[in-house]
């Protein structure tokens, strides 16, 4: 339990690749990722749940649905004393967060049963009295029934109520929320009469009503009219993606493709990114046109998803799969697989893309990383101009280097060894391979100490070329610099992700190709014993986007059931390929 | 007819003589204008039997019922929107009613707002800085309101108390004696402006510098200038005040501008040095040390022969690094406060307010006590003071012990490791 314990600890901190399986013990109970699908259940894994174990799991589902954002932070800490995945783990979660217990419905807590008809008006009224809340009673009891899901008669009785004791007048809120039952039980005429009342008495609404008008009038006939609160809304604010998308939805449910291009030409346009679901739509209105500029725009999005390195789910990986297939006299061939760890796919054999970059898009990172992330409009921030000449003419002087270690994360990774004597052996351990190694560090390295010994640091400066910053100074920036300036071959060693360096550039697109060189070329130590071999985590060879060759796509898609880290990848592939 | 009676015995006691006029047209769904008419007459009395027991509501009773509000509420409306439509493509008029929309949906915005803050609005871009705004904006209004009801009350009290003292006055009515005029605020101003002199010809310095105008949001800058002031006012009050010098303070740089604008005319009046050179320029390099909390080094005594500078610089945009990489910039001594060394640090980063260094620092000048001037620090940042010294000697007497006598050596050994 203990052995698997460390391994997880240390193993989330890498981006997972479903090829090094089997290359330590721990990963094979890893092998389907400790992650899960962001809407979905956090902490679950599928292959690993024994058949006696699902009830806990479901039963961990249910729990982490509600609440998930609160309990987040508690849910890590219960996680990193125990084995994520052991039997009666889920229980043991449930019982160690007492606050994740399912919430009290808001009835009991009131001891209110909550109307399932609907009430004439001396039953509302009897029921206010009973009602002992803080808030207003008729906003309360109609948040109560949005919550439960009640029937619109029950709201639509509360409403007829509330407006026979004021004039007429049912007040905004309570309209709004009358609005969201009717979409929910999509009550197209309610939805439509509830319209006519906002039109008449609200010139302006906020973003909630109209997106749930946008919502609730594309399923109605007048769905174009929700083209025109859409206008209404760039009036004053920049839609949301959600708004685009019940629009899209709308257009397709109404068979009008061109105003559904139209919009999400618009929606790019404010820069925002589409949700997945929008993509996903026009790929499954797609199967039932048979038109070359349709396919065309549909391989367009496939492209807007590898320039933005956005995975689809899994549902829209089917989605893909099935137009591609669908595509008459081309014979596509669509399947789900897993790449090699050279780089193949396993169902056609084609070699992915590298993950190295263009010598074009390594001059660009490399002058990035000096003027953001080293430099960043103040070089007193991080080192001194002194130290950095230094350095640069160091690291001039020497060759380039084959590998460049963090000495300080390297040494810290185990609190109980001595850092000098695991840096030590680590540096033997690659320097026995003839390769050429700097070892970065900061000068408090050199005085001698009890956790420092000089003839092992001497050792150490005699296998590798070595230079110490300033204690003061970062040493990360020194480590990206002296691997980019030794070239494509070389490679760090360190545990760090570096995302706060990520964050120093300027754009996601330097930030994207900072990550993609990072994926090819940190090295990570695995082992988990400072005594034990030292073995590395296995570097990716491949880059995992979509890619084409023309004739083949390779779609890496998000698995239901894992949640993936923004540092992660995906390590299922949709490999589709064209029969000749 | 059972639930149309009852509902007409229902309304009867909200507006009892129009209620039995009044329901049968609303049921009636054909008869809307008719009924707009009437509802905004506010019912007349004239057509009470028009629809009694309606043979078109007989099929659905229940269901008409509970559609009556739709009648009303677009009827009822028509009037109004016809009148506010006028101004139908301003933006501005849009983003107020929008925020008037939200006032109704119980969010938190401001229910006034002034045609400055509705532009600053318009000018946020992103739908998060709207809101935080106008969050902004509400919190403010509910803090002015508060203190305005606050005002009036006081108000009615003093009242109160000066109609009682009327009565009393008169029957009393004696002279007494006093020894002084009652002046104690003139004199105590006077008294802190003779102090203030004194420390401007012999007092100690300390520095704010002013240098950070380009790193900070008009918010923080704002706040760094409040700061500044409470600080002020600590020192003036004090003892043996500092001999304050703003550094770095360009004229007609924002924090200048802020700064005469808090001020007012009392600006040029204060006793402290304002100047647009650096410290390096007025005092050898060697005596100063900047105060920054990332600095490696940490201070141990408040040295008399020093000069401290503080940078006047409230950061909310997490920028670490800033004071140090200027101190480190000009090859100045830095040092942070022992603030691990004695609290027990929870939560809240270790950057302290102006007006705290300035507090902290006058009572290290005064009494050289960490402890002492370590009760500025917030309570809310650390459960509770680190007992050193007794640590260092309960540590060291363990040391003797284990010496002497061999027996205990093992468990205090033990012992000591666990207090480390």
């Amino acid at each position: 339990m203990a052995f698997c314990l460390s391994g997880f600890r240390s193993f989330p901190k890498l981006w997972k690749n479903n090829l090094s399986l089997g290359s330590g013990p721990a990963n094979s109970l890893f092998c389907a990722g400790h992650c899960a699908f962001r809407s979905q259940q956090r902490w679950l894994c599928l292959t690993t749940v024994s058949p006696q174990n699902t009830n806990a799991t479901n039963l961990l589902i249910a729990k982490t649905r509600y609440g998930r954002k609160k309990d987040e932070g508690n849910n890590k800490q219960a996680a990193s004393d125990s084995h994520l995945f052991a039997a009666g783990a889920a229980k043991k979660r449930s019982q160690m967060n007492p606050s994740n217990k399912d919430p009290i419905p808001p009835s009991q807590r009131n001891s209110m049963q909550l109307p399932t008809k609907p009430l004439t008006s001396e039953e509302w009224e009897k029921l206010k009295e009973d009602y002992k809340g803080r808030a207003n009673f008729e906003t309360w009891i109609s948040a109560q029934l949005t919550h439960q899901r009640s029937s619109v008669n029950v709201a639509k009785s509360l409403l007829a109520w509330a407006a026979a004791k004021n004039n007429g007048i049912v007040s905004y809120d309570l309209l709004v929320k009358y609005l969201y039952l009717c979409i929910f039980h999509e009550q197209t005429s309610e939805i439509i009469d509830v319209y006519e009342i906002m039109k008449a008495r609200y010139k302006i609404l906020e973003q909630g009503g109209y997106t749930l008008l946008i919502r609730g009038l594309i399923l109605a006939d007048r769905w174009r009219e929700a083209l025109l609160l859409l206008e209404d809304v760039k009036k004053v604010m920049v839609p949301s993606k959600k708004n685009y998308d019940d629009c899209i939805r709308g257009a397709f449910l109404h068979q009008d493709v061109n105003t559904a291009w139209k919009l999400y030409q618009e929606l790019l346009g404010y820069n925002l990114i589409p949700m997945l679901e929008t993509l996903k739509a026009f790929f499954d209105f797609g199967k039932d046109i048979k038109d070359d500029q349709y396919a065309n725009k549909l391989q367009d999005i496939l492209l807007y998803l590898r320039n933005n390195q956005c995975y689809p789910g899994e549902s829209f990986a089917h989605s893909i799969k099935t137009w591609f297939e669908s595509i008459p006299g081309e014979q596509w061939k669509g399947q789900f697989t897993t790449i090699q760890k050279s780089g193949q796919c396993l169902s056609c054999g084609k070699m992915l893309e590298s993950i190295y970059l263009t010598p074009e898009e390594y001059e660009f990172l490399k002058e990035n990383i000096m003027r953001n992330v080293i430099d960043g409009g103040d070089q007193y921030k991080k080192t001194t101009p002194k130290e950095l000449t230094r350095f640069q003419n160091f690291v001039k002087n020497c060759a380039p280097f084959d590998i460049v270690i963090d000495g300080l994360n390297v040494a810290k990774m185990f609190p109980r060894a001595r850092e000098s004597q695991f840096l030590l052996d680590v540096v033997t351990h690659l320097a026995n391979q003839n390769l050429r190694l700097l070892v970065l560090g900061r000068k408090h390295m050199l005085t001698p100490g009890s956790r420092w010994k000089k003839d092992e640091m001497e050792k150490v400066q005699r296998q590798a070329s070595c230079f110490f910053a300033d204690n003061i100074s970062k040493d990360d920036p020194f480590l990206l610099y002296a691997t980019l300036h030794s070239g494509n071959h070389c490679k760090f060693i360190t545990k760090d992700l570096m995302r706060d360096h990520k964050a120093c550039l300027p754009d996601a697109k330097t930030q994207r190709l900072f990550f993609k060189w990072q994926q090819g070329h940190q090295l990570a130590i695995i082992s988990r014993f400072p005594g034990s071999k030292i073995t590395f985590q296995h570097v990716l060879r491949y880059d995992t986007v979509v890619q084409t060759t023309g004739d083949s796509w390779h779609i890496p898609y998000d698995e239901d059931q894992v949640e993936r880290y923004s540092y992660e990848v995906p390590n299922k592939w949709l490999c589709l390929h064209r029969k000749t | 007819m059972p639930v149309l009676l009852k509902m007409s015995v229902s309304l009867t006691f909200l507006r009892r003589p129009f209620a039995r006029f009044f329901m049968p047209f609303t049921l009636q769904r054909k008869r809307r204008d008719l009924h707009s008419i009437i509802l905004q007459r506010s019912m007349s009395y004239k057509t009470p039997a028009v629809s009694y027991p309606n043979k078109e509501n007989t099929s659905s009773p229940d269901e008409l019922q509970l559609d009556a509000w739709k009648t009303t509420m677009k009827s009822s409306v028509q009037g109004v929107s016809t009148v506010s439509s006028s101004t139908d493509e301003d933006p501005v008029a849009a983003t107020k009613e929008l925020i008037e929309v939200w006032r109704l949906l119980g969010k938190e915005v401001p229910e006034h707002i002034s045609e400055e803050d509705l532009r600053v609005i318009m000018e946020n871009t992103s739908k998060t800085s709207k809101k935080k705004y106008l969050k902004y904006l509400y919190t403010k209004e509910k803090l002015r309101k508060a203190k305005q009801v606050k005002k009036e009350m006081k108000a009615a009290a003093r009242e109160e108390a000066k109609k009682d003292q009327l009565l009393e006055t008169p029957e009393e009515g004696t002279q007494r004696n006093f020894l002084f005029l009652r002046l104690w605020d003139r004199s105590m101003s006077s008294a802190v402006g003779w102090k203030g002199a004194q420390a401007m010809q012999f007092g100690q310095p300390l520095v704010f510098d002013m240098a950070y105008d380009s790193h900070m949001k008009p918010k923080e800058l704002q706040n760094s200038v409040s700061q500044l002031l409470e600080s002020e006012g600590c020192n003036r009050r004090d003892v043996d005040p500092f001999h304050l010098y703003f550094c770095n303070l360009k004229t007609d740089s924002n924090s200048h501008t802020e700064l005469v604008k808090r001020y007012k005319e009392k600006w040029d009046k204060l006793l402290l040095t304002t100047t647009d050179k650096s410290y390096v320029d007025l005092f050898p390099k060697g005596n100063i040390i900047y105060l920054t909390a990332d600095s490696p080094n940490v201070m141990t005594t408040f040295k008399h022969d020093k000069i401290y500078i503080i940078g006047s610089f409230v950061d909310k945009n997490m920028q670490p690094g800033t004071s140090l990489a200027n101190a480190k910039r000009l090859k100045l001594a830095t040092e942070c406060l022992p603030l691990d060394k004695y609290l027990q640090w929870e939560t809240g980063t270790k950057n302290l307010t102006l007006d705290q260094m300035m507090r902290i620092l006058l009572c290290l000048k005064n009494t050289g006590s960490w402890e002492e001037a370590l009760k500025f620090v917030p309570r809310r940042k650390h459960t509770g003071y680190l007992d050193i010294s007794q640590h260092s000697e309960a540590f060291s007497k363990h040391l003797k012990n284990s010496k002497t006598n061999n027996v205990f050596s093992k468990a205090l050994s033990v012992r000591t490791k666990k207090l480390a």
